[in-house]
């Protein structure tokens, strides 16, 4: 699939394409606990994880700097258990702060499958949701959720720390709600992104097991 | 004919008839020498008690070959300890040349130090000593066959003035004492720092520079590292036990001294060199990027905490230089084969070539672990009793307080090595170059293994390594040695119980293994170790993530001064100023006719000049 | 009968107590953090949730047998010296095995958790994790030696190597060491900073260096285990501390359960005071790099050990 090159009327079958395309994989198949079904334990675990969120922040973009300023003492992020990790492996949430360039995406995808489940992604301002005002650029991909399961989105260009905040309360929401968390989702439909990052990473070197 | 004549006749014969046996068949060399060593130690061990004694006259001199407890003590590790080496060493030295060379050496070797042990005469003492250092010598250039003016000089040349200094305290001796007897010899006070000073002193040099001691251990890493490693286990576990044994029996005179502030001077000098041999060779063996030179050095450091618990002279004292005389001997042995089979396996020693072998080699790393922590002191295994033995050896009983930091600094920097020694080899990164590397076989593992079992044994149950220790102290003049067979007591009454924190630790590890590891293990996948987080970054395969070059830089950069000193340079000076000293006296002869003659002249002169002088 | 089922629960109690309250100290030390920065921070009980959503991962990774076995060792570690370090002086509940080892085993056990973390940071294969091993060893190197000075001077100047000796002495006595041998105290002072690895000296965890370094490949339930461990590790610290120098806690004259808590309010304050002074000197100061941490330790700290002996000799009578 290649990229929207430039903005004009779509035809309907460019649409339905786009529909395929832009369709949310991330459907509850992969969530274990909706509010609904999930028991005792799942409740009060989803509470801990609700209040312990260790974020590894892959500054992309603008959107780096708004971080300190979100985590320092102005905003304070850790109030709501926000802490930050030094690697993948210990944290939850990945932030993807701004545009994300084609040859940076290989390494969010890389980073985004060392995390442990369940993680959570949270994407910040215009440029993660469409290609903002990157949307023609040759090097950037315009729609993260093509890539990468986004649990959060942040509108804005960039978010001030009020919005961050406020996209980390409704990402305690899902998860209180059992609602966030879609690494089995990506592990499921592995195939389907798996075509989406080919296409746009040219020098492809990942090994083909998701066990890697 | 007398039954210790028969074992050293089957070692002697032993030892030429492994060399014919490689000349016919090369496949059987091995088994021959583990077998006739084998059989040698089954009749020491059956016939052959504590207290056996044979006299006899050989040209004139009366010699005396038996057994003490305290030379008993030493057959254990001598015989234990070559058994296991041998067995290691069949397919450890399959496939390479000169078989029969190394396994006569090998056996001769165990001649020698058997000879040592059981000899109660200065005469056959040194014989067998020479023995034993002159086979060694020939094992120590095995690797280095074409090139022994190189590799091998150091050794030869310090055991040399070992040697000698040796032969002329025994003749001191003779002189003053009149008496070659060795029981005499302590009996008349021949050991006495007081009186002829100069015997005790030779004794020692000879006796030091086979324990490795600071200064004289400069021919130590060298040697241990050169040898083939089945013979180092030998070497460095067994071997310089001699010198440590004859240490020991050359300060009986001042255990039996009533007043310790007799020989103060005597027990500080020796307290300080052996803690300053710990200190340096810690320090240096953990700079060193060849496992095998890092385990060389440490035998270094290790026969540096042997001497400071003999130089206390207190009874806790000489227990813990006694128990790290056999625990070193189990651990460094089983370390040494593991750096063998290393090298075996993967070709090369060298922790900057090869890294990651611990899934590849996972008996071999079990063994390393167990040993490791067994040198690091680390309880519930064997190496802590003798950290602890003597630490409370020189807090409660020596008094020598900054002698205890200087030891425990070099004890804790030893964690460092010792870390060095398992990540280096066995930890890291899976390297492709390593991929082909196999387990070692089973008859290398095997003695490893044993190994490692006795110093696990030895944490929790040091009293099985205790009696044979308290008897040989008794042997050499001390009164009711006390031990228990699992815990430790110091003279102030506070004990540590080995057994119950031995099963502690198991409970506790039994448990948590159970609720932190089994539980979820489905859940958790292995992953392999180029899947770290390298900030997203996919490592390539060229890529090297390696970190084994200057490992513990900081700490150099921190303890830069402790560097500074280098022994070898300081030999090395003295030598080309001992060259240059001759150098000069050679002159004389300048190979000129004219000059000869004028040195005649010269001399005629001179004689009738001084006639009435010189010949009043 | 009777004895064996109290010893069996006090140890259950000692080591509940000990996470707990690690735990909270761990919580507490965040929160103090904050407000210096004239922040909220997180709530004093943010340490149990992080533990409880790392416990509740549902997958994790691991780099093969020594890094399963990483966490264990630590546990094991932590366990034993627990129950080697008396919590209140002379409690039935919390004596556990306290006369069975003396202080120089203990020394020694503090080290295994972290050689066996190690070594399981070492299986990663992730060049900071070695990279933070190397800098930690050498960093213990530093600091375990005034601290070893501070305990030889305690032992020769009360004849013992023994904890609990050492508290009886005090409460029959009724002085505390820091006032016997005030130098020892700041020499064992001086090196927990080097223990407790807050700052100046959190050169092994590194985040902006070394990605926090030995810990780098574990998470899920491994890093939760860590993270129990080191809070457990914190209150064995701090009560060593307490009990060897500010006269131990417990020493009242209340029978059964109020003797109890009011020894253990004791205790927690005195820890509490404790370490409130890594933290403060944590808050102010930027990161030593490992060479300068090193030479710190053998400087001054090392000076009043060796003052601390002369101090104890002096004292002792043998010299002076």
């Amino acid at each position: 699939m290649s990229e929207i090159k430039s903005i004009g009327i779509p035809t309907p079958e460019e649409i339905k394409q786009a529909q395929i395309d832009f369709a949310p994989r991330c459907t509850s198949a992969g969530r274990v606990n909706d509010k609904e079904t999930q028991g005792m334990v799942e409740h009060i675990l989803n509470f801990a994880r609700k209040h312990s969120l260790f974020v590894v922040a892959y500054g992309t973009g603008c959107g780096a700097i708004e971080i300190p300023a979100t985590m320092t003492s102005r905003y304070d992020a850790e109030r709501f258990g926000i802490r930050g990790a030094a690697t993948p492996r210990q944290a939850d949430v990945m932030l993807i702060t701004g545009y994300l360039s084609t040859k940076t995406l290989k390494r969010v995808i890389r980073v985004y499958e060392q995390m442990q489940d369940p993680k959570y992604v949270i994407a910040f301002g215009s440029c993660a949701i469409n290609g903002g005002m990157y949307f023609d650029s040759y090097n950037t991909i315009n729609a993260l959720d093509r890539y990468l399961p986004v649990d959060v989105y942040i509108s804005g260009c960039m978010p001030r720390p009020e919005s961050v905040i406020k996209g980390f309360v409704k990402l305690q929401e899902l998860i209180k709600n059992g609602n966030a968390g879609n690494g089995e989702a990506y592990r499921s439909d592995l195939d389907w992104y798996r075509k989406n990052q080919q296409k746009v990473i040219k020098n492809w070197d990942f090994p083909d097991n998701y066990n890697w | 004919m007398e039954i210790i004549a028969i074992i050293l006749l089957i070692l002697l014969v032993g030892s030429f008839l492994t060399y014919f046996v490689d000349s016919f068949n090369k496949k059987w060399t091995g088994t021959t020498a583990f077998l006739i060593v084998l059989i040698t130690a089954g009749i020491f061990f059956t016939k052959i008690k504590s207290g056996y004694q044979f006299n006899f006259q050989l040209a004139g001199l009366d010699l005396q070959w038996g057994l003490t407890d305290y030379s008993y003590y030493f057959v254990y590790i001598i015989l234990g300890l070559s058994v296991l080496a041998l067995l290691y060493s069949i397919k450890y030295m399959e496939g390479k040349a000169r078989l029969g060379y190394f396994y006569g050496s090998f056996i001769l070797t165990v001649l020698g130090m058997l000879g040592v042990v059981i000899s109660q005469d200065f005469v056959s003492l040194f014989f067998f000593w020479e023995i034993m250092t002159w086979a060694s010598f020939l094992l120590v250039i095995y690797n280095a066959y074409y090139k022994i003016k190189t590799k091998g000089i150091k050794y030869m040349i310090f055991s040399a003035v070992g040697a000698y200094a040796m032969f002329t305290a025994i003749v001191f001796i003779h002189v003053h004492y009149d008496t070659l007897l060795i029981s005499e010899a302590i009996a008349k006070g021949a050991f006495n720092f007081e009186q002829y000073i100069y015997i005790p002193i030779f004794l020692l040099l000879g006796f030091g520079i086979k324990a490795a001691v600071m200064p004289f251990h400069v021919w130590a890493p060298p040697a241990y590292a050169k040898s083939p490693m089945s013979f180092t286990t030998i070497f460095s576990g067994a071997m310089s036990k001699m010198g440590v044994f004859g240490i020991g029996l050359v300060f009986t005179s001042f255990y039996l001294s009533s007043n310790p502030e007799n020989f103060f001077w005597v027990r500080t000098i020796l307290g300080w060199m052996g803690g300053i041999t710990a200190v340096m060779g810690t320090i240096y063996a953990l700079i060193q990027t060849d496992a095998k030179k890092l385990l060389a050095y440490s035998s270094v450091a290790q026969l540096g905490y042997i001497i400071v618990g003999l130089s206390t002279g207190t009874q806790l004292g000489v227990m813990a230089a006694l128990y790290l005389a056999v625990i070193h001997a189990v651990f460094k042995g089983a370390l040494f084969m593991v750096a063998g089979a290393v090298e075996k396996q993967a070709g090369t020693t060298d922790m900057t070539q090869i890294s990651g072998l611990i899934r590849k080699m996972p008996y071999t790393f079990v063994v390393a672990l167990v040993s490791i922590i067994a040198l690091a002191g680390v309880p519930p295994l064997g190496g802590f009793v003798g950290k602890w033995l003597l630490y409370e050896a020189l807090i409660t009983e020596s008094n020598n307080y900054i002698l205890v930091v200087v030891v425990f600094f070099s004890s804790t920097a030893a964690f460092m090595y010792s870390y060095r020694f398992l990540f280096g080899l066995f930890l890291g990164q899976e390297e492709k170059e390593t991929e082909h590397v196999k387990e070692a076989p089973a008859t290398m593992i095997i003695p490893m293994i044993i190994l490692a079992i006795i110093a696990t044994v030895a944490g929790a149950y040091p009293g099985l390594i205790f009696e044979p220790a308290a008897k040989a102290m008794q042997a050499i003049g001390f009164q009711d040695v006390t031990w228990q067979m699992s815990s430790l007591t110091n003279v102030w009454g506070d004990t540590t119980d080995l057994f119950l924190i031995a099963m502690l630790i198991f409970a506790v590890f039994i448990i948590s293994f159970v609720f932190l590891t089994l539980k979820g293990l489905k859940k958790t996948r292995y992953v392999g170790t180029k899947d770290i987080s390298t900030s997203g970054e996919l490592p390539k395969e060229w890529e090297n993530l390696t970190f084994q070059l200057d490992f513990f830089k900081p700490f150099e950069r921190a303890a830069a001064p402790l560097y500074k000193m280098d022994m070898n340079k300081i030999w090395k000076d003295l030598g080309k100023n001992l060259e240059a000293f001759f150098g000069f006296f050679r002159k004389i002869y300048t190979g000129n006719g004219q000059t000869y003659a004028l040195y005649i002249v010269i001399f005629l002169v001179v004689l009738l000049l001084f006639r009435d002088v010189l010949f009043s | 009968m009777e004895g064996i089922f109290i010893k069996i629960l006090g140890a259950f109690l000692t080591a509940i107590l000990a996470f707990v309250v690690g735990m909270l100290y761990g919580g507490l030390r965040r929160k103090v953090i904050a407000r210096a920065q004239n922040r909220v921070g997180p709530p004093i009980h943010q340490n149990f949730l992080d533990l409880m959503k790392l416990q509740a991962k549902r997958t994790n990774i691991a780099h093969g047998f020594m890094g399963h076995m990483a966490p264990v060792w630590i546990i094991i570690a932590a366990m034993t010296v627990l129950m080697f370090i008396p919590i209140l002086h002379g409690n039935l509940w919390f004596e556990n095995l306290t006369m069975k080892g003396d202080l120089i085993f203990l020394l020694y056990m503090m080290v295994f958790g972290s050689l066996g973390m190690a070594l399981g940071a070492g299986q990663s294969g992730n060049p900071n994790s070695a990279m933070g091993v190397s800098r930690g060893l050498a960093q213990l190197v530093g600091f375990e030696i005034p601290f070893f000075l501070a305990l030889i001077a305690l032992m020769i100047q009360f004849n013992t190597t023994s904890i609990a000796v050492l508290m009886d002495h005090q409460e029959a006595t009724g002085r505390w060491i820091i006032v016997d041998n005030p130098f020892a105290f700041i020499a064992a002072l001086l090196a927990s900073l080097g223990m407790f690895r807050y700052a100046p000296f959190d050169i092994v965890g590194a985040p902006a260096e070394l990605a926090s370094g030995p810990r780098s490949e574990f998470g899920g339930k491994y890093l939760g285990t860590m993270m129990t461990g080191g809070a457990v590790f914190a209150f064995i610290k701090l009560v060593m501390y307490v009990d060897l120098f500010l006269g131990g806690a417990g020493n009242n004259n209340l029978e059964g359960l109020a003797g109890t808590a009011l020894g253990l309010v004791e205790l927690l304050v005195k820890t509490f005071l404790l370490y409130m002074i890594p933290v403060f000197i944590g808050l102010v100061t930027p990161r030593f790099r490992t060479e300068q941490a090193i030479q710190f330790f053998w400087k001054w700290p090392t000076f009043f050990g060796i003052l601390a002996i002369v101090w104890a000799l002096y004292k002792n009578g043998t010299i002076g």
